[in-house]
């Protein structure tokens, strides 16, 4: 089913005819090339550059369960007990353990939001052929370049006041970042779901319309479904942009009962300025904001990848 | 196809006057606004108004709390007029184009060495990954990495470099964020040129080949005209992101979290201390202004690199 999506059916609308029917033969299947030496110079830097990435994963476990003084006196060193007493006191003491639910709540409640409000517009938009519809799609595109900052202190003023109107907390308050996730999270969403519903074979619409279903029930339960691998690719990179989302939480969050992890992070660092730096608490804290990333990548990295590169090389 | 039957086969259509139009069309045509209006509606809350309201603010002084007062342009004359600014401005387009050329650079050779490497894919997987973590936590590890007793240093006591740089210097500090900046970055985009180059088919090559290209010939006169689209994407992709540069300047060295020196300020830093620094004073109009600059520098950046990349379609 995968592939439906993936791999329109290229004769509809790509009229790109010039492309042949059957793969070319790939270029690797040349390997009798013999390796010049510059290429094994390269394969060595390259290696070396994974190992290095890798290390400083591993390295970042390790340290994590390792004492302060420890970790100070030989920053490369391996415990001999894992000193688990860092993940308690940063969870704890740390501010992390609230932060990390928030962050939780926050991402996910702002990702599905998102997606739910974008993949209608993102329908409509690949889909229809009035004139107006590019002229929109062009909005979302170009809100794709407007750099976080210019909105940063508009924004902040608008939920100020949208405080004062509402008497709804949107300042220091998970729920105002998640509104202002939401909603600045529109054109990315918006933008690539318009690219998987554009793949979307227009026949299982006409069909289905044949058969009697009305628009929004041909959306919703035929369009939908089909779509399912961009929507969670949609979903996974709005969760991947909220759950490291810092420009924004970092100013409209403000106590500690309400931060997000980096936000946390942040804090932390700036304790160590005075107490002196607890990094078997700071490494543990980074864990805390970097596996949870690493375990989506490793479950659907190939999508997370696709969701960022395919629809941009087309 | 099947279009033009539709109505037809749907009883209660025949006889309308605009039988052209399919039903799905129809149907399509009355979601639209439905569909369409709470993401429109976002859109202009969260872009179009707040773009707006940054342009009336930054022609006004105020703090916030009391009234504001109408200036002019006087903000965008004290911006121009305040080093750490102009600082903030050459950071950003020094990462723009120093880090942006050496991570293209890298990332083409990267592309090129790893073609017909083994392993391609795991390769890719492992230096595309920093992009999607939190580039404070780069940040932190560089400052305890590469602190005077860190790691770096003791290693390089052990090889004999008994004096080695001053990596975190105030001179040296930016040079470390771009290095960061260049790492993280080169997978990314090293991703994406693959894509691209893995679709050009392979007898390009072999023709190139048998006319006596060597290896950079065949880049030359092979790779790059036929990759040169995805390339001038991702020379727009590196300046929205160039611009919006935060987490990493923020945080570098580990030391004092909200406000590191001055000299390594981008536009990004300098519109948030503005508004909401340790200085104290919040400085709204200041701030405002400072970041229409910087949405006017990605628009003309944006737009010249289109206009100097573009080039002739090449279809493959």
């Amino acid at each position: 089913m995968n592939h439906v999506i993936t791999q329109p059916p290229l004769p509809t609308e790509h009229a790109k005819a010039s492309l042949p029917p059957s793969k070319p033969a790939r270029r690797r299947s040349s390997r009798k090339d013999r390796i010049s030496p510059g290429g094994y110079v390269g394969r060595t830097v390259v290696w070396l550059l994974v190992a290095f990435n890798l290390f400083l994963l591993v390295w970042m476990a390790v340290t994590s369960l390792r004492d302060t003084r420890d970790i100070v006196r030989d920053p490369l060193g391996v415990p001999a007990v894992p000193y688990w007493e860092n993940f308690a006191n940063a969870w704890n003491t740390g501010g992390f353990g609230t932060a990390a639910i928030n962050s939780v709540i926050a991402t996910l409640v702002s990702s599905l939001l998102v997606v739910a409000i974008s993949a209608p517009a993102a329908y409509v938009l690949a889909k229809s052929t009035r004139k107006i519809s590019s002229s929109f799609t062009l909005l979302f595109v170009l809100g794709l370049g407007v750099p976080g900052q210019v909105l940063l202190v508009p924004v902040y003023i608008m939920m100020a006041k949208f405080q004062d109107i509402s008497h709804l907390q949107m300042l220091n308050s998970v729920q105002g970042l998640i509104i202002v996730l939401v909603g600045l999270g529109i054109p990315f969403t918006v933008f690539l779901l318009a690219g998987f519903f554009r793949s979307l074979p227009v026949e299982i619409e006409e069909a289905a319309a044949i058969d009697g279903s009305s628009g929004l029930r041909t959306f919703v339960q035929i369009v939908l479904p089909l779509a399912r691998s961009g929507l969670v690719t949609a979903f996974m990179l709005a969760v991947i942009t909220g759950w490291n989302e810092t420009l924004f939480s970092l100013v409209l969050l403000t106590t500690s009962e309400n931060r997000t992890l980096p936000i946390a992070l942040l804090a932390f660092l700036d304790q160590a300025q005075f107490n002196g730096a607890d990094w078997g608490g700071l490494f543990a804290g980074i864990v805390m904001v970097v596996t949870p990333v690493l375990a989506l990548f490793i479950w659907l990295g190939r999508r997370i990848v696709e969701g960022m590169t395919v629809g941009i090389s087309k | 196809m099947a279009t033009p039957a539709l109505p037809l086969a749907r009883g209660r259509n025949t006889g309308r006057p605009r039988a052209s139009m399919s039903a799905i069309e129809r149907s399509r045509r009355r979601l639209f606004w439905p569909m369409l209006l709470p993401a429109l509606i976002l859109m202009a809350l969260f872009y179009l108004i707040p773009i707006i309201y940054a342009g009336w603010l930054s022609l006004n002084e105020w703090d916030g709390i009391n009234e504001m007062t109408f200036i002019g342009a006087d903000n965008y004359v004290r911006l121009a007029k305040d080093p750490v600014f102009i600082g903030s401005v050459i950071n950003t387009l020094k990462i723009l184009f120093i880090v942006g050329i050496v991570t293209f650079v890298f990332a083409f050779a990267l592309t090129m060495i790893l073609r017909d490497m083994m392993g391609k894919k795991f390769v890719r997987s492992v230096l595309f990954f920093p992009t999607l973590i939190n580039a404070m936590v780069f940040g932190i590890f560089a400052g305890f990495l590469f602190s005077p007793s860190g790691p770096v240093n003791k290693l390089l006591l052990l090889v004999g470099v008994q004096d080695p740089p001053k990596w975190l210097a105030q001179d040296n500090l930016f040079n470390m964020i771009m290095i960061v900046m260049i790492w993280s970055a080169t997978g990314y985009f090293t991703t994406i040129i693959m894509s691209a180059v893995d679709q050009i088919p392979a007898y390009y090559y072999e023709a190139a080949g048998l006319d006596g290209a060597g290896p950079w010939a065949k880049f030359r006169h092979v790779t790059l005209p036929l990759a040169w689209d995805v390339i001038s994407v991702c020379a727009v992709l590196w300046t929205m992101s160039s611009v919006k540069v935060f987490e990493l300047i923020l945080v570098f060295g580990g030391s004092t979290a909200k406000a590191p020196p001055t000299s390594t300020w981008s536009t990004a830093l300098y519109v948030y201390q503005a508004a909401f620094g340790t200085g104290g004073d919040r400085e709204f109009g200041i701030s405002a202004a400072s970041a229409i600059v910087s949405l006017l520098l990605v628009t003309v950046l944006t737009i010249g690199l289109r206009r100097m990349l573009r080039r002739e379609n090449i279809e493959i």
